[in-house]
């Protein structure tokens, strides 16, 4: 009798327990249709936000691991790691390298200052071990003259990079050459100055 | 040299245009078996396949596939995936910058690039339940179909 009514306690605790996990899953767990957003820190180690905006609401992530439904009808701290793994291995393992971004200075003209000159042959070496690559070139000046004297300037800095680029042996699938004038300066400076942090080439490789 | 240069530019893009559009980005991996579709013609997605604005995306089974948009905004997708990009302005000179796009099914990793960094409300991701607006962030999105 008394392994009765034990028995019955036990299965009422046990039914109680599983209600609260029920209901532990149905508010963080997400099981009910799967679709959700999870916010991760950017490749620089910043995080943004996201905004979900669906039929029963609207949620605002800002936080590292938080994740969402896409109908927008709950937020939770954090998704289970294991599920994470399941749901987005393969798309994490799939991401192209990160986009790199170098800088090349002039001394006058088109003709770069020694050190950004050594720096041409690493240049070449990072576009060629991607697997395929695009590069774009953006010429800058200082505010030294008129926009137009500038505009051509830019062009001519930039246009020698890839020259240079391509006879150290550079193999892109695209190469895009842009001016960008004095419209663009890296060093805030007033019209007329010359400032050498300014008389740059950008190269962008993606 | 630099006359030579610049005749080329202009013959890459005039080429360019005869083909509509220049691509907005192109295909950077891939496993298993992935297309991109532009306009109703299929491609076999490889290493260096270029995308469009209009370009739908999609992968099978065991199978993913990555690419890099010319904003620097990087997708990378798993298996059974599908997505369409609808809107894409890369002008930063003209202030004309959107990227819009939607997730039909499938698992998305997503890297926001410089239109997200310039302007914050003009990026989004449809999906068949929510829109998601992505200010400056990675994120990760699943679609379970329904």
């Amino acid at each position: 009798m008394n392994r009765a009514v034990g028995g019955a306690t036990f299965r009422r605790g046990l039914m109680r327990g599983m209600g609260v996990l029920a209901l532990a899953v149905s508010l963080f767990g997400c099981a009910g249709s799967g679709s959700y957003v999870v916010l991760v820190p950017s490749p620089d180690g910043s995080v943004g936000k996201v905004i979900v905006r669906g039929d029963k609401g609207e949620q605002l992530l800002d936080r590292s691991g938080q994740a969402a439904d896409l109908d927008g009808r709950t937020v939770r701290a954090s998704v289970d790691p294991q599920r994470l793994d399941r749901d987005f291995g393969e798309a994490i393992a799939a991401k192209p390298p990160l986009p790199l971004h170098r800088l090349l200075y002039f001394s006058t003209g088109t003709t770069l200052t020694a050190e950004s000159e050594t720096l041409l042959q690493a240049i070449v070496q990072e576009v060629n071990l991607r697997r395929s690559a695009e590069v774009s070139i953006i010429g800058h000046t200082d505010t030294l003259y008129t926009t137009e004297y500038n505009e051509k300037l830019a062009l001519k800095r930039a246009a020698r990079v890839a020259e240079l680029l391509k006879g150290l042996g550079l193999r892109a699938n695209s190469i895009e050459v842009d001016s960008h004038g004095k419209r663009n300066l890296l060093i805030q400076t007033p019209d007329n100055t010359y400032e050498p942090r300014n008389r740059r080439v950008e190269v962008s490789i993606r | 040299m630099l006359k030579q240069f610049l005749v080329g530019l202009a013959t890459l893009t005039a080429a360019g245009a005869l083909l509509a559009d220049a691509p907005i980005g192109y295909v950077k991996t891939v496993s298993g078996s992935a297309t991109v579709t532009t306009a109703d013609k299929v491609v076999k997605a490889e290493v260096g396949t270029p995308v469009f604005l209009g370009s739908v995306l999609q992968t099978g089974k065991s199978s993913s596939l990555g690419l890099t948009l010319k904003d620097e905004t990087i997708m990378s997708f798993g298996s059974d995936t599908q997505l369409t990009v609808d809107e894409y302005l890369y002008a930063p000179a003209e202030g004309k910058l959107k990227l819009n796009s939607r997730l039909a099914r499938g698992s998305l990793n997503y890297v926001s690039g410089v239109i997200a960094k310039l302007q914050p409300d003009a990026v989004t991701v449809k999906t068949p339940s929510g829109v998601i607006g992505v200010r400056g962030t990675q994120f990760l999105l699943k679609v379970d179909p329904e």
